[in-house]
């Protein structure tokens, strides 16, 4: 594993936004973030829901098209109208909140088919791959199963095997665990971890505080649109400085003890 | 007397048994039944119309529909893209082809194919060519109708993760939506085949050479030239059951498998 880990660290590639806004009509949900994530580096992005943290995220693999502001990923330069976006999404891997995998395709199908159809692997190296990242994921004897005969947490772990498939340079999370039961939650957030010590640019929206607290390198606090706090995960999860993100933490870390 | 709900039940279950068997024997012992058997099932007197009737009508209503519903899916997909187009004139054009042909009856659609084409456009080929055309645009419309329905109903998730793994449009929709969205629409797809089977019929009233025949122009010649009423029509009706009753049980078997399939 550890060349694997190498070529990893040594691909992985950084994001650069810069003033980025996006607005659904009169609604702006991004007010003119900034925020660059390096090569390698973990970054929680945290907030109470409708902060535009998913926006945010979305707006990096251009599944939500920015109305202002620019974004590099690796070599791209995401927001640049003639940027040739499919070449783009290749090295940038995403898993969403309710897993999306492809239900007509067995696990291992939706673990190769973009490696097939997109990056014109032949069958047998598209295989090995999908087989190597099942492994990864802790699913090697599940390929020939379908989406619905897993559980959520499984479910999701085969959605970030899918994604690390393609060898993404960067890989996007949104609410990886928000769907799951609770008892599954955890499967999935180990495979994050281990995917972050191996060296994997990762962009996390989450509400897991103490998996931010643990894993990430940076946590970025959102709130209406604007980045509130940044800096490293420890301080601004265990000591935050704004008013609004000690509101919002209080909420989260002790839900019982909110006054009304 | 007050009666509970139970004897109630009963009294009424009675009453319609009663009823029902009064009906039929009415029936029964009004019907002259020398004329309705000669007129309905002299099946005795059928030998001539075999076995024509299977090797070119049944054959022949086979080919029209197949021939038809494969154009009719080609041009459906088409326009139901066209309906989902950003671009607005596709979806005017889309929308008004489908209201024209879905709202006139299929018989006009098919007269202006066989006579008016040769007419307008001096076209010599065989009249099932226009048969074909003819049933074909109309099922399209009908085609595109749920296509669209069925292309809506996979979820938009499947798409942004088709994207997100860096597949082209084009390639998202082929290779993840359309094959989710085919199985969504195997049901009323059956029952558009079982429709066009039936609308194969209408080819009758084009004039066509016998070799050309299909079911119903079989069961039309067969009223006039055997002594039989209307029992060459009847034998055309089973023919079509034989054809249309397989075709629902494989709909319903496959409605029963996307449902244990479905989460």
């Amino acid at each position: 594993m550890t060349t694997t880990n190498n070529s990893m660290a040594e691909r992985a590639a950084g994001v650069e936004i810069s003033d980025l806004r996006k607005s659904y009509g009169s609604n702006e949900v991004l007010k003119g973030i900034s925020l660059d994530v390096r090569p390698g580096e973990v970054v929680c992005l945290i907030g109470p829901s409708g902060s535009g943290k998913s926006t945010l995220l979305r707006c990096v693999n251009l599944l939500e098209k920015p109305n202002g502001g620019t974004i590099h990923v690796g070599g791209f330069e995401a927001t640049d109208p003639e940027v040739n976006l499919d070449k783009m999404r290749q090295n940038v891997g995403m898993v969403f909140q309710q897993f999306n995998l492809f239900p007509h395709l067995t696990v291992l199908e939706n673990c190769t088919v973009a490696q097939i159809k997109v990056l014109k692997r032949d069958k047998a190296k598209a295989h090995a791959t999908a087989k190597l990242n099942l492994e990864r994921v802790g699913l090697g004897d599940f390929g020939g199963r379908y989406p619905d005969e897993l559980s959520g947490g499984q479910q999701q772990r085969v959605a970030i095997a899918r994604a690390l498939s393609m060898e993404p340079t960067l890989m996007l999370f949104d609410e990886p665990t928000s769907a799951l039961d609770p008892e599954t939650v955890g499967e999935v957030l180990a495979i994050m971890k281990k995917l972050a010590r191996e060296g994997m640019t990762m962009l996390v929206v989450t509400h897991e505080m103490a998996f931010a607290k643990e894993v990430a390198d940076r946590v970025v606090f959102m709130d209406g649109g604007v980045v509130v706090e940044e800096g490293v995960a420890a301080e601004v999860i265990g000591n935050p400085q704004q008013p609004r993100t000690q509101d919002f933490l209080r909420r989260v870390l002790d839900p019982t003890h909110v006054d009304i | 007397m007050a009666m509970t709900t139970s004897q109630r039940a009963r009294l009424s279950k009675t009453i319609q048994i009663i009823l029902f068997v009064a009906i039929i024997a009415a029936v029964v012992l009004s019907l002259d039944w020398e004329k309705t058997r000669y007129a309905f099932f002299s099946f005795e007197k059928l030998g001539p119309m075999f076995p024509d009737m299977i090797i070119v009508g049944l054959k022949n209503t086979i080919f029209y529909t197949v021939i038809s519903f494969a154009f009719g899916l080609v041009v459906g997909l088409l326009l139901a893209l066209m309906k989902m187009a950003s671009f607005a004139p596709y979806r005017w054009f889309a929308t008004a082809f489908v209201e024209f042909f879905r709202g006139i009856p299929a018989i006009l659609v098919l007269l202006a194919f066989g006579f008016g084409l040769p007419q307008a456009f001096g076209t010599t080929w065989p009249q099932p060519v226009n048969i074909m055309l003819a049933l074909g645009l109309v099922s399209s419309a009908y085609i595109a109708e749920t296509l669209r329905a069925g292309l809506q109903a996979v979820p938009k998730g499947q798409t942004e993760a088709a994207r997100s793994l860096g597949m082209p449009a084009w390639r998202a929709m082929v290779t993840i939506v359309i094959p989710q969205a085919f199985k969504i629409v195997l049901p009323p797809m059956t029952n558009e085949i079982i429709l066009l089977t039936k609308d194969s019929s209408l080819a009758f009233i084009l004039g066509a050479s016998m070799a050309q025949y299909e079911m119903t122009k079989f069961g039309r010649d067969g009223i006039q030239s055997l002594d039989a009423g209307i029992t060459p029509l009847v034998a055309a009706g089973l023919f079509y059951l034989v054809i249309t009753i397989p075709l629902s049980l494989v709909a319903r078997k496959f409605e029963s498998r996307s449902a244990r399939t479905k989460r």
